[in-house]
């Protein structure tokens, strides 16, 4: 199965798995910040609270009706309607069958420069790659910035509106500086998760581990010995990051109580 | 100018329901409160007295009837102001002149005590942060707290916690004080310390609106006395007329349990 002489062949192609490793890297950076931000505004349409249809809710006296199918045209949010639509449809599907979609249709006929980030990057498989993981992690990210918001007490909400604070600035000074420390950690744990599913962007033609063990295969007619160098290098990069976000994660927990 | 006596908050008739009507947490309220009224409101567990009270700031959304306060009906998601003109209700504004303090005073636990204090202040009414500062400075010393404004929540017993979330309210200079069981969460020999800032506030002339189980404080402090069961406001009166000559039978029932 695996042989000395496996893994010297092997070796000789270090260089590509040095590369695989910058790429899948680069690869998960790109993905959980644009993922990240993309969540972000997805959570704020969920959590939005804009219902054009609101003024059939209301009677002639200017009281807001509760029941009845005026009452329920006037509580519908289209906003957070596409919002919740999306992220269950991303959920739902396999991020091969997104990421096919993404690369064979619908950035198909995109032409990207032909341009080589870090010098061997290329940019035409590269952006795609980076699309359809984005897209596919903002609906778990959002998620969890939901989790983490609606994880903290009622209370903190009555509290604040109570003072007369708006809805954002209850959102934006009590709610979201609590938030923060649910959502961080998750957010950190799904990082380590993209590090591993960005290994799919491999059948699109990126450039990362996954692709190094093929172009490895290709030249040397061994399988075994790669596929043991690319476990290492996952196991290295994934571990160590989840390890140090745990270290983090209790860090904040004791800062908590002040 | 008004003064005291007049009416702050007429209730009319108020009501709500959950489950499309299977409870009536509230079952048609009418009161009205003045200004300068320390109003108790006493009754079993689940007779409609937080609903009620959340009612008044709009906590939670009548089913019917109305709150009209300072002149506006608070229920209307419209009304109609001096021109005829409908326009949006803006309930930001009235929440400011009234101040809530809740059984588990609900301070924002990532902020200091002062920071706790001055927020809607500077936020909300806009005043600068060395006047809010001060303000509230003066308050904390008030209670007898000055020495804690840059603590955290998590730092101060719960009796000092419902203190500060009483300046809290306070440092709104609202119009009307809303208490719901400020003392229920708290262990025994913190109760008095806090009953001790609302008679205080009471003395001063502040209106207020406080449910309680304290029935030696709801006798000692308040000028009126309403006891709801049902979500009905079933009897109303001074504390003497409540408590000495009670005349419907639940409330003699409740007071025999209680007292
Ligand atoms: N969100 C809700 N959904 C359904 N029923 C509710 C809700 N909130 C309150 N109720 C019901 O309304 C009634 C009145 O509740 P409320 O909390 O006002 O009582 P209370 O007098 O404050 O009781 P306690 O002394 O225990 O605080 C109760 O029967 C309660 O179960
Ligand atoms: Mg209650």
């Amino acid at each position: 199965m695996f042989t000395a002489a496996g893994f010297e062949k092997t070796f000789e192609y270090i260089q590509l798995f040095k590369e695989g490793l910058i790429c899948t890297v680069a690869l998960s950076l790109f993905t959980v910040i644009f993922g990240f931000i993309f969540a972000l505004v997805l959570s704020t349409m969920r959590l939005s609270d804009i219902r054009p249809f609101r003024f059939l809710a209301i009677d002639k006296e200017g009281r807001e009706l509760e029941d009845g199918f005026p009452a329920m045209l006037g509580r519908f949010n289209p906003i957070s309607f596409i919002a919740t639509v999306y992220v269950e449809v991303f959920r739902a599907t396999p991020m091969l069958v997104q990421l096919f979609i993404m690369y064979y249709v619908v950035l198909a006929d995109v032409q990207f420069p032909e341009i080589k980030i870090l010098g061997f990057i290329r940019a035409d498989r590269f952006i795609p790659g980076v699309v359809a993981l984005s897209m596919n992690s903002a609906a778990y990210l959002s998620e969890i910035i939901r989790a983490g918001i609606q994880s903290i007490d009622g209370g903190q909400t009555e509290a604040a509106r109570s003072l007369g604070l708006s809805q954002f600035e209850t959102m934006r000074y009590i709610i979201l500086p609590q938030a923060i420390k649910n959502i961080l950690p998750p957010i950190a744990n799904e990082f380590v998760t993209i590090i591993k599913e960005s290994s799919i962007c491999y059948t699109i033609g990126v450039q990362e581990i996954m692709y190094a063990v093929s172009a490895t295969k290709g030249a040397t007619y061994r399988i075994a010995e790669p596929l043991v160098v690319a476990t290492v290098v996952y196991f290295c990069l994934t571990f160590p990051t989840s390890k140090i976000i745990a270290y983090c994660e209790r860090r904040m927990r004791r800062g908590d109580k002040r | 100018m008004e003064t005291r006596g007049d009416v702050l908050i007429s209730v009319r008739d108020l009501q709500k329901y959950y489950n499309k009507g299977a409870i009536r947490a509230l079952d048609g309220i009418s009161v009205d409160i003045n200004r300068g009224d320390v109003m108790v409101v006493i009754g079993p567990s689940g007779s409609g007295k937080s609903t009620f009270l959340r009612s008044l700031n709009l906590l939670e959304h009548p089913t019917g009837g109305n709150i009209i306060f300072d002149g506006v009906d608070i229920t209307k998601k419209k009304i109609k102001d001096a021109f005829g003109n409908w326009k949006k209700l803006d309930i930001d504004l009235h929440r400011q002149k009234m101040g809530m303090v809740f059984q588990h005073f609900n301070l924002f636990p990532h902020m200091t005590i002062l920071d706790n204090i001055t927020l809607a202040p500077i936020k909300v009414k806009g005043i600068k942060k060395e006047e809010a500062e001060e303000l509230a400075l003066k308050l904390l010393d008030r209670v007898g707290l000055k020495g804690r404004a840059n603590d955290y929540p998590i730092q101060l017993s719960g009796g000092q916690k419902q203190r500060v979330a009483i300046v809290r309210a306070l440092a709104m200079e609202p119009e009307v004080m809303l208490f719901d069981e400020p003392t229920s969460a708290l262990d025994p020999e913190m109760v008095g310390e806090v009953l001790d800032v609302i008679k205080e506030l009471a003395k001063d002339g502040m209106t207020m609106v406080v449910v309680t189980h304290e029935m030696g404080f709801a006798r000692e402090v308040g000028n009126r006395v309403l006891f709801m069961a049902d979500g009905k406001l079933l009897e109303q009166g001074t504390p003497e007329e409540v408590f000495e000559h009670p005349h419907n039978p639940r409330l003699q029932d409740f007071l025999s349990k209680v007292l």
